[in-house]
């Protein structure tokens, strides 16, 4: 090999290519043992959280493990009129043995999530189970409730059969696996979720266009204003931004209600009349309002940081190129802040759509969003699985915002300060 | 001096000896709730039988004691729970189960317990404790005339104005069918027996549906029990449903212009407790039995308008009114259980909840979103 000859080597000897590795390879390392723990940080705290999140909304072991020989015997069964004998009789002694072991208590919340009705009919069966005689378990079971024989039983039972299941997602858009394996929408008077999906994104939407529409001139007023006006500006928008999420909402509460401080004063002026006040809160209105105020420093702060550093004198060549105010305004200034629209936009949509204090107290019927659900499933029902999957959902949708973003604008474009 | 001061030492390792065995570690929500249990009936009864009594406050559910007793160390003797826990914690074997008129004792007149107390318990392992009430109350000056029932509450046409009511379905459909014609029969069977059918649900949704959707009428959603009282006082909604004892406190404690029906209540328990393999089983069971009696249970009346299990405690009360710590109110016509307080009312069903809470929730909030 000719390179060979050329080589350069070190005062000591060795090759210059081996030895800059080596001081390479060294800084790698130090550089990682550096971020090393904010890593193990995010892999604790974020990673993995989420990884059992997504574990937990597809598994569905307990309740396969807790039911082997019912499952088994159920595989024939092509779920259209009430099961046979044997299904009846595995069922029997595959719940004699929760009853003994005091582990049915988990089961009748497995299953009730997935039929309402479940609670009640195991837990009277669980006090006659122990007096069955032997034989003709169909009948003996139907007898305990009329609820037994009804196949809808069996089919929502026979749902929870795989280990792993995708059940909670469909159920996150309003759908199910019928007894066919076909996938249909739940009746109509049941569907929620879908409804709560577009108006969580709606609210988000509309906030984020708001907020945007508020702060740009703000933004813009803070970069260009001499800085003692500036500064006070600033505290303005950053007063409340220190002040607690609660206490904002209560206190729009307490302005923009029917007998409020607002309509009282609309009142006073003549606007309305006493017996005809507007409604301003406890509707979606209310919660436009209340989020946009709250939101809104998170998308002063990102156009703020890029507005200052845009130089004055480029308005002015543009002007004096000939451009129009705004001319100048839209080729030269408007395109330059788009990397703080998109940090700004970007940041309050993501905050918007897991938003659900304010909407609650704020919002009336129309506030329940997603993320309400979420928590209703989190703490009140218990129902882990079906809080994950529809949080899954809810991180997905965010990232597809994201992916599309990037394809639009580019996420390398994006500055927050 | 120093044999004075050993013998000191010696009396007090011997008195904090026997007070941390003797003492019995009692669990309950907190705040004036909890207050009014130590001061009614747990300081009297420590008292009494020379013992320790330590509140404890928690969150419910019955996790905290599931854990205590797989790690082995249990730590709580009596806990304050709602019906649902009482049934599964006495089929899961956390709790004593009780033989109830040898356990408690009987009424000073001699009535057993079993047929002192307002209902039956929900479980062999509960005895009750209070009663709390889901009824409404109106703003005295933003209604013409005065609202007497149930049916009132929907009446918009008499009563003009916005109500609020609660978030959830929960004591919502009762309401609306017990409003609708619907006689509650024995403690609210007749509603149950028709919620559990779905014309029954939907006759319901529809009741509440055409009330929050009445230009003369209209809803706001309440979450916390502090926002009815407030909603009424601000005259941002003539009629509120609610708890009893939050009325109560903003229209004796504060003086608001708000009056209660109880016409169509709803009645709401919590219960007692005894942990199997407690620290202080034997103890606790003695106090418990106490604290439950007649007048103990009167006790925590004088302090917050939740009503003792016992319809003897009432007599007790009667015979010492004005009852209220203020001196100077009756509180016999404020307990959701009395006479003239339970001429129309349901017993929430916990088991009912239990069974089909998630299924009607997605109903009521499909409702909802259609408003």
């Amino acid at each position: 090999m000719s390179s060979e000859t050329q080589q350069i080597l070190t005062t000591d000897g060795i090759p210059l290519e081996v030895s800059l590795k080596k001081a390479e390879r060294k800084n790698k390392i130090k550089a990682f043992l550096l971020v090393a723990p904010l890593l193990l940080f995010l892999i604790i705290t974020y990673v993995f959280p989420i990884g059992d999140m997504l574990l937990r909304s597809v598994d569905d072991k307990m309740v396969t493990e807790m039911l082997p020989k019912t499952f088994k015997a159920m595989e024939k069964w092509d779920g259209h009129e009430l099961p046979e004998e044997e299904v009846f009789e595995a069922f029997y002694h595959d719940y004699k043995l929760l009853v003994e072991n005091k582990t049915f208590g988990k089961l009748a919340t497995q299953l009730n999530y997935e039929k309402n009705g479940f609670t009640s009919i195991l837990k009277i069966l669980q006090r006659k189970i122990k007096r069955f005689e032997e034989g003709n378990y169909k009948e003996q079971i139907m007898a305990v409730h009329k609820r037994w024989a009804d196949v809808e039983y069996w089919r929502a039972l026979k749902r929870r059969a795989p280990s792993y299941t995708f059940s909670k997602y469909l159920k996150g858009v309003d759908m199910y696996k019928n007894e066919d394996g076909k996938i249909v929408s739940v009746p109509e008077n049941r569907q929620i979720h879908k409804v709560l999906w577009v108006r969580t994104i709606e609210v988000a939407f509309f906030v984020t266009v708001f907020c945007f529409l508020m702060a740009y001139p703000i933004a813009h007023l803070l970069a260009t204003l001499p800085m003692k006006y500036s500064n006070l500006l600033m505290i303005c928008v950053l007063l409340p931004f220190w002040t607690s999420l609660l206490v904002r909402t209560a206190s729009w509460m307490i302005l923009l209600q029917q007998q409020g401080i607002v309509n009282d004063f609309f009142v006073w002026i003549g606007l309305v009349s006493d017996d005809n006040r507007p409604e301003m809160m406890y509707n979606k209105l209310g919660t436009y309002v209340a989020m946009t105020q709250i939101l809104l420093p998170f998308m002063v702060l990102p156009l703020y940081s890029v507005m200052k550093t845009i130089s004055p004198s480029l308005m002015r060549a543009g002007k004096s190129l000939g451009g129009t105010p705004f001319v100048a305004f839209w080729k030269v200034y408007f395109p330059l802040t788009i990397p703080g629209i998109g940090a700004g936009c970007l940041l309050v949509f993501i905050l918007a759509i897991g938003y659900y204090i304010t909407p609650a107290l704020v919002g009336g019927a129309s506030g329940t969003l997603i993320s309400n659900q979420i928590a209703y499933h989190m703490k009140s029902t218990l129902d882990w699985s079906f809080a994950s999957a529809m949080g899954l959902m809810l991180l997905s949708g965010v990232l597809v915002i994201y992916w599309l973003y990037n394809k639009i604008v580019g996420i390398d474009n994006i500055k927050l300060g | 001096m120093k044999k004075l001061s050993k013998l000191l030492l010696a009396v007090s390792f011997v008195v904090s000896l026997t007070t941390s065995a003797f003492a019995v570690t009692a669990v309950s929500w907190g705040g004036a709730y909890t207050e009014s249990q130590k001061l009614g009936y747990g300081d009297p009864t420590a008292k009494k039988l020379g013992i320790e009594i330590n509140w404890v406050d928690y969150s419910g559910g019955l996790s905290e004691i599931k854990a205590q007793k797989e790690a082995g160390k249990i730590t709580w003797d009596i806990i304050d729970v709602f019906a649902m826990d009482t049934i599964i914690g006495c089929d899961e074997g956390l709790f004593v189960e009780f033989d109830f008129d040898k356990d408690f004792p009987a009424a000073p007149d001699g009535t057993p317990a079993s047929e002192d107390f307002f209902t039956e318990m929900p479980s062999k392992c509960a005895v009750g404790n209070i009663l709390y009430s889901w009824n409404y109350a109106y703003n005295v000056n933003n209604v013409k005339g005065t609202p007497k029932t149930i049916k009132d509450f929907f009446d918009t046409k008499k009563f003009p104005g916005k109500r609020a009511i609660y978030k959830g379905a929960l004591t919502n459909l009762e309401i609306a069918l017990a409003a609708d014609g619907i006689k509650p029969g024995k403690g609210g069977a007749n509603i149950y027996e028709a919620l559990q059918t779905e014309k029954g649900v939907q006759r319901a949704m529809d009741k509440i549906k055409k009330l929050c959707t009445d230009p003369q009428g209209g809803c706001v959603f309440w979450s916390a029990g502090a926002q009815p009282p407030e909603l009424l006082v601000s005259g941002e909604v003539v009629m509120a449903t609610g708890w009893n004892g939050r009325f109560f406190n903003a229209e004796v404690g504060e003086g608001a212009p708000i009056k209660q029906v109880w016409d169509g209540q709803g009645l709401d328990y919590e219960y007692f407790v005894l942990v199997k393999g407690g620290p202080n089983e034997a103890k606790a069971k003695e106090a418990l039995a106490m604290m439950t009696n007649t007048e103990m249970l009167a006790g925590s009346a004088k302090y917050i308008a939740y009503a003792p299990w016992r319809k003897s405690s009432l007599k007790v009360m009667e015979a010492g009114e004005p009852w209220y710590k203020d001196g100077k109110t009756n509180m016999v016509p404020q307990m959701p259980t009395a006479p003239a307080n339970t001429k129309n009312f349901f017993l929430v069903d916990p088991i009912f909840w239990a069974d089909n809470g998630t299924e009607l929730g997605e109903k009521w909030e499909a409702m909802k979103a259609g408003l």
